[in-house]
């Protein structure tokens, strides 16, 4: 185990938040607050307007002055590829376009309304060609836009009579197993994009000088720009500056896209040989970031007829868009999470992702797995109602415990709290009474209430962590005090406090002791990206471990040669000048994943969760309220429960959203909705009472006690929890999202 | 156009075009880059100021509206070690997460607790209904403006200033969708 | 988007009254365009999301009417309220007589955006912008309400009957101010209704909207005025249902009755908000919920 005893204690305790300050007094720079450099100038993108094409040319009206503007084609781009898990993908669209909003020039001027004028004096000649902009019609594959059949990935997980020789014989196993079940349930499952919608929009500012490039921006993962620069503008890595700035939210939005941004400011400085402010307005933003991916689920499964559950046969479909980006690794984490959190003794799951002429699909919250808990968990109640039982009792029947094992054969040990998490929001919501007593109607108003379990992995898949080796350097500082170096950054979710706590205690010095260096890659290792639910459980024990080595050879100088702490770290500081730890995750030793099989321990461990939702719907108009939500949810170990609490009712709200209102309205490929005033978000009217409740089943190799990661769990249950309760209220049966009133209404007039 | 009013008590003076936004105005002419934008529509009132007391988008303001006319920003609510009660309890109770909504929240909830100095919950959630968080699912704000309001009105008993608090009418009940015929 | 053009605009703000109507009866005789501006809450949001205009080409002067006090205000004379067409959605939400005589338009206030759009904006920028998804318009289509507007030529009275034509088009002239609007108010206690089915509570723009005032004598209405938004391209005055409900007794009602008339009444589209077919179902949905608390047994 790596943690011992803390000999102080803000871990577990809610101290003030350590750039809450300057966050409340309006002093905080982000990226678009930070002042004019000399001579700087801003950049603008020239992006297609048709989902899929040939770019014959680019025109630049001769009538226009371009003396003082800046165009950037791609010939101009050392490397015209943007470096993710692939690099088909173009950093400037070149001959073929893929998708609309697609880059295909870039422009920059000082003057912000010369900069307007020139966009409209530039005409992108391109040629439409038919668009793939479903996934039936990419799987179909008549038309292939994408490898040779327009498949990103597959992945194939088996258990039990699943597990054989190829494909076909896996699934006519699982198809024996279901034979031989009391019940089969069949169902399909659909959900749709969404989009962050952090309220800062994206954007950089880039200048070169003699070191190289420098970009900072709002951004989730330093390094991931770093790689992208360099592989782009053909640098070393000391020749690439990446710096973050205070981040305004994320989500997932942040993690990939920055890189382009920043690639194309980095070239728009290049050629102009000025600074180069580039920052989204909020169209631009909706238009051309990545969302979450779209998918269909199709479930059948069989169980005995008091419930317990036998067999699962799974096939997800994702749509990816135009380029990979980061789609194989959302399709994994949607298939590793499909057999939700309950036992199955056969088990056939498998999933395709594909490309259509969308903009790229990419990161958010719960990464693939929202998409397949809905349906699961959806699947979970049509399951009770096949065969009569109250759909929590089934749940809680058939839920993971310790010693079980999960789909990819994986056996569950320590800090399994799904069944802690069950009754404990069972009880706190009165989920039993107000089921019993059915759908409480008063005139035309339908009061009902539901529920969901889920469980989430926290960091890296399987040896994700051990390919990765995460870094962080913790530094010695006169008068006793340590500074963390880490490029896992604060985006809200409040890294920098939390690391300063987990440090404060590893070296038994206050939370005032410790610093947090402005994450740059000029200054910070690469602690891997701030992604995955892994920062707090992965890079924290890594700031944990690194805290205590420098903490020990302190309290070695302080026994050698007395003195207070502070003494004795200033007398080392002055005989070696600098007292550093660069410290590399090390995994836990018994996690064994094997990548082609897909089988073995998936996670280090689990958060648990179970959501109650108690909803109002309108039997007029299907407008739902959400009264009421309860989240009781196992972090391991709460390090800042005030802010643990806000990250789990945070990723409820925009659970609650996606299931209820958020949609971005297609036409032809092309988003009929980028503005907030149409993308429609919840308002603090629309947001629920939250009851949170944190339960701590620690998990030993975490920090600070026992932390787990829990910032995507809390996006995976709220969508079917919410069906749950409509249908309780109302006998709707949604399997789609978003239930907007105007989806329900037409439930209402087929059933 | 000159344009002479208050910016947080202090009298400025600037030559702008009239229509620039007030938004461009606090953060480029004056330097006051605690007002945000995230929208530039009026939907998400990252750039609520306070426009002569009253609540307002700064995006949606033209500057030559506001001669001699009073704004208050968040700048002007309290600078670190002199932090507003509020303030002080958006950093206590988790109010601000990633901060990019926390100045107009904070001005919104400035604006209801002069207004009303003992707010219920639904007080608050239709004073902030005009701010748009991505982060706190708006349950840590509600609590800091709780708790902010509590403090407020101890430090008013404390120091005996009884402050203005205008009338209290937005606290009356919200729940009569419908009047009944008598 | 473009918030850089912003810059080019010319402002005025004029004295008074006949300033105003002075310098738009000359635009217009030269055909120059010109905007009155109060709050700015759709007209700025229409200039912040067109794209930048190509060349600087003839930019309408903007005149700045926000603080004319000929144009503020907020009087109850009698049964006859008088809003100022400058007054704000947050004064109007604060006005005695109004919260007094006519709470439907409060309670309506409350469903502008959220505070910050009440705080700025204005009955007469809904009504010169004409929009059919306008809260503030469709209330005042429930009260038969009244436009003041002045010119050089003096003033006019146009009813709202009479006011809009088509698609933000109506019969106030091109260079006439909108100075006020006047409602002859229910006695008090009257019964109405406000019901909004937006995209969200707040900062929502109107799926389908209902106003509706009533006087009620028995098991009669003696008067019913009605208003909904965003079913039509106009702001639906429900002139079937005012009819129908108010020919015979409340217990003669019939839902089969109401729904038809709703249905004549209105032309829902489907947009990026929601659904043909949703609306018309909330149209007749609300509008029955109103007459069932009126005593219709629907």
């Amino acid at each position: 185990m790596a943690t011992s005893p803390p000999s102080t204690h803000s871990v577990g305790v809610s101290v003030p938040r350590t750039d809450g300050t300057a966050k409340v007094t309006g002093s905080a720079r982000y990226i678009d607050d930070l002042p004019g450099m000399p001579g700087e100038i801003f950049g603008r993108t020239l992006r297609s307007t048709v989902p899929r094409g040939v770019l014959r040319g680019i025109r630049l009206d001769p009538s226009f002055d371009w003396s003082d503007v800046t165009v950037v084609e791609a010939r101009d781009i050392p490397v015209n590829a943007i470096l993710m898990i692939s690099e088909e993908q173009p950093v400037l669209a070149e001959g073929k376009i893929l998708h609309a909003y697609e880059p295909v020039a870039l422009i920059a001027c000082p003057d912000r309304l010369k900069l307007d004028r020139a966009a409209r004096a530039i005409t992108l000649d391109i040629e439409p060609l038919p668009a793939i902009l479903d996934i039936d019609t990419a799987l179909a594959g008549k038309d292939v836009i994408w490898g040779e059949d327009n498949v990103f990935k597959r992945y194939l997980i088996t258990k039990g009579r699943g597990d054989a020789e190829g494909r076909a014989a896996s699934e006519a196993g699982i198809d024996a197993a279901l034979a031989a079940c009391d019940v089969v349930v069949s169902g399909r499952y659909e959900t749709h994009h969404q989009e962050q919608l952090y309220i800062e929009p994206q954007g950089f500012v880039a200048f070169w000088d003699d070191a190289g490039v420098h970009v900072t921006g709002s951004l989730q993962c330093p390094y991931y720009v770093h790689k992208v620069l360099k592989r782009a503008l053909d640098l070393s890595s000391e020749r690439v500056h990446v710096t973050q700035a205070v981040t305004g939210g994320g989500f997932g939005g942040k993690e990939e896209y920055p890189s382009i941004i920043a690639l194309h400011a980095a070239l728009l400085a290049r050629k102009s040989r000025r600074p180069v402010r580039m920052i989204y307005d909020r169209t631009e933003d909706i238009e051309a970031t990545t969302k979450r991916h779209p998918a269909i689920v199709e479930i059948t499964t069989g169980c005995d007829r008091d419930g317990t559950l036998r067999a699962l046969k799974a096939r997800i479909l994702m749509d990816g868009g135009a380029y990979m980006t980061l789609t194989p690794v959302v399709l994994s984490r949607g298939t590793l999470h499909a057999a939700g959190a309950y036992r199955w003794q056969d088990a056939f799951i498998e999933s395709v992702a594909v490309a259509t002429n969308t903009p790229p699909n990419g990161a958010f919250r719960g990464f693939g797995a929202p998409q397949t808990i809905w349906a699961i968990e959806r699947h979970m109640d049509r399951i009770a109602r096949a065969i009569g039982k109250d759909p929590v009792a089934l749940r809680a029947q058939n839920l993971l415990r310790s010693g079980d094992t999960t789909a990819t054969g994986q056996t569950l040990g320590l800090s399994v709290g799904g069944h802690a998490c069950l009754e404990a929001a069972l009880a706190e919501s009165g989920y039993h009474e107000k089921r019993a007593a059915g759908p409480a109607v008063n005139g035309r108003v339908a009061r009902g209430i539901g529920a969901s379990v889920f469980m989430h992995g926290a960091g890296f898949t399987g040896s994700g962590e051990r390919m990765l080796k995460g870094k962080v350097a913790i530094d010695l500082l006169p008068g006793g005090r340590l500074q963390i170096r880490t490029a896992s950054t604060d985006i809200g979710q409040g890294t920098e406090t939390v690391f300063r706590q987990i440090a404060a205690d590893a070296a038994g010095i206050p939370v005032t002791h410790v610093d947090f260096a402005v994450p740059s890659t000029t200054v910070v290792p690469d602690s891997g990206p701030t992604v995955a639910s892994r920062t707090v459980m992965v890079v924290g024990a890594i700031v944990e471990g690194a805290s205590r080595e420098i903490a020990e050879r302190v309290l070695a100088e302080q026994a050698a040669g007395g003195g207070s702490f502070t003494e004795a770290g200033d007398r080392l500081l002055s005989r070696e000048r600098e007292v550093s730890c660069l410290k590399v995750y090390e995994p836990p030793s018994f996690i064994q994943w094997d990548d082609t099989t897909y089988k073995g321990d998936a996670y280090p461990c689990f958060a648990w969760a179970c959501d109650i939702a108690e909803v109002e719907v309108d039997l007029d108009t299907f407008e739902v309220t959400v009264k009421n939500f309860w989240s009781a949810t196992d972090v391991g170990k709460a390090i800042h429960p005030v802010m643990c609490k806000g990250q789990i009712e945070g990723g409820t709200l925009q659970a609650i959203g996606w299931a209820l209102c958020e949609e971005v309205v297609w036409k032809e490929g092309l988003i009929k909705n980028p503005r907030m005033t149409n993308y429609i978000i919840p308002t603090s009217l629309d947001a629920p009472p939250f009851h949170t409740t944190l339960i701590e089943e620690p998990w030993p190799y975490g920090p600070g006690g026992g932390a787990k990661g829990i910032g995507e769990l809390p996006m995976d249950g709220g969508a079917p929890a919410l069906a749950a309760a409509i249908e309780h209220a109302t006998g709707l049966i949604a399997d789609s999202l978003p239930m907007t009133p105007e989806r329900l209404h037409t439930l209402a007039r087929t059933a | 156009m000159k344009i002479s009013f208050k910016v947080n008590g202090a009298a400025r003076e600037l030559d702008a075009p009239p229509l620039q936004r007030l938004l461009d105005a606090l953060r480029l002419v004056l330097g006051l880059t605690g007002t945000k934008e995230g929208c530039a529509e009026g939907e998400c009132g990252a750039c609520t100021v306070l426009l002569d007391g009253e609540p307002v988008n700064a995006c949606l303001v033209p500057v030559g509206q506001c001669q001699g006319r009073e704004i208050t920003t968040v700048e002007g609510l309290g600078a670190a070690g002199h932090l507003s009660p509020l303030q002080r309890c958006f950093i206590d109770h988790g109010g601000a997460q990633c901060g990019i909504c926390t100045p107009g929240v904070l001005i919104s909830a400035e604006h209801l607790l002069r207004r009303n100095p003992d707010p219920d919950d639904d007080a608050i959630r239709e004073a902030l209904a005009g701010n748009l968080c991505r982060c706190t699912g708006y349950q840590r704000i509600i609590e800091s403006v709780r708790a902010a309001a509590v403090l407020r009105r101890a430090d008013a008993r404390d120091v005996g200033d009884p402050r203005d608090v205008g009338d209290a009418r937005g606290a009356r009940d919200v729940s009569h969708d419908r009047q009944e015929a008598p | 988007m473009s918030v850089s053009d912003l810059r080019l605009f010319e402002m005025r703000r004029p004295a008074d009254l006949p300033d105003v109507c002075a310098v738009l009866a000359e635009r217009v005789s030269r055909s120059e365009p010109t905007v009155l501006l109060a709050g700015g809450t759709d007209w700025l949001v229409e200039q912040e999301t067109r794209p930048a205009f190509a060349k600087e080409a003839a930019l309408p002067l903007v005149l700045d009417v926000s603080r004319l006090p000929a144009l503020r205000g907020i009087t109850l004379d009698g049964d006859r309220l008088r809003i100022g067409a400058a007054a704000t959605y947050l004064d109007m939400r604060r006005d005695p007589a109004v919260l007094a005589r006519a709470p439907m338009l409060e309670r309506m206030g409350r469903d502008i955006g959220a505070i910050q759009i009440q705080a700025r904006g204005t009955l007469g920028g809904n009504l010169a912008t004409a929009s059919p998804a306008a809260d503030g318009v469709t209330a005042l289509a429930a009260y038969d309400a009244t436009l003041v507007v002045h010119s050089v030529r003096g003033e006019r009275r146009i009813p709202f009957a009479s006011l809009q034509t088509a698609y933000k088009r109506s019969t106030r002239a091109a260079d006439e101010v909108i100075v006020a609007v006047e409602i002859d108010l229910p006695p008090a206690g009257s019964p109405w209704i406000w019901r909004k089915v937006g995209t969200r509570r707040a900062q929502s723009i109107s799926k389908v909207a209902l106003a509706g005032v009533a006087v009620r004598e028995g098991d009669r209405l003696t008067r019913l005025g009605l208003g909904m938004a965003s079913v039509a391209p106009v702001t639906a005055l429900l002139s079937r249902v005012r009819t129908l409900a108010t020919s015979r007794p409340l217990r003669d009602l019939t839902a089969a009755d109401i729904d038809a008339a709703v249905d004549a009444d209105v032309s829902p589209i489907d947009d990026i908000r929601s659904t043909r077919d949703y609306r018309a179902h909330c149209a007749r949905s609300v509008v029955r919920a109103f007459l069932r608390d009126l005593g219709a047994p629907v």
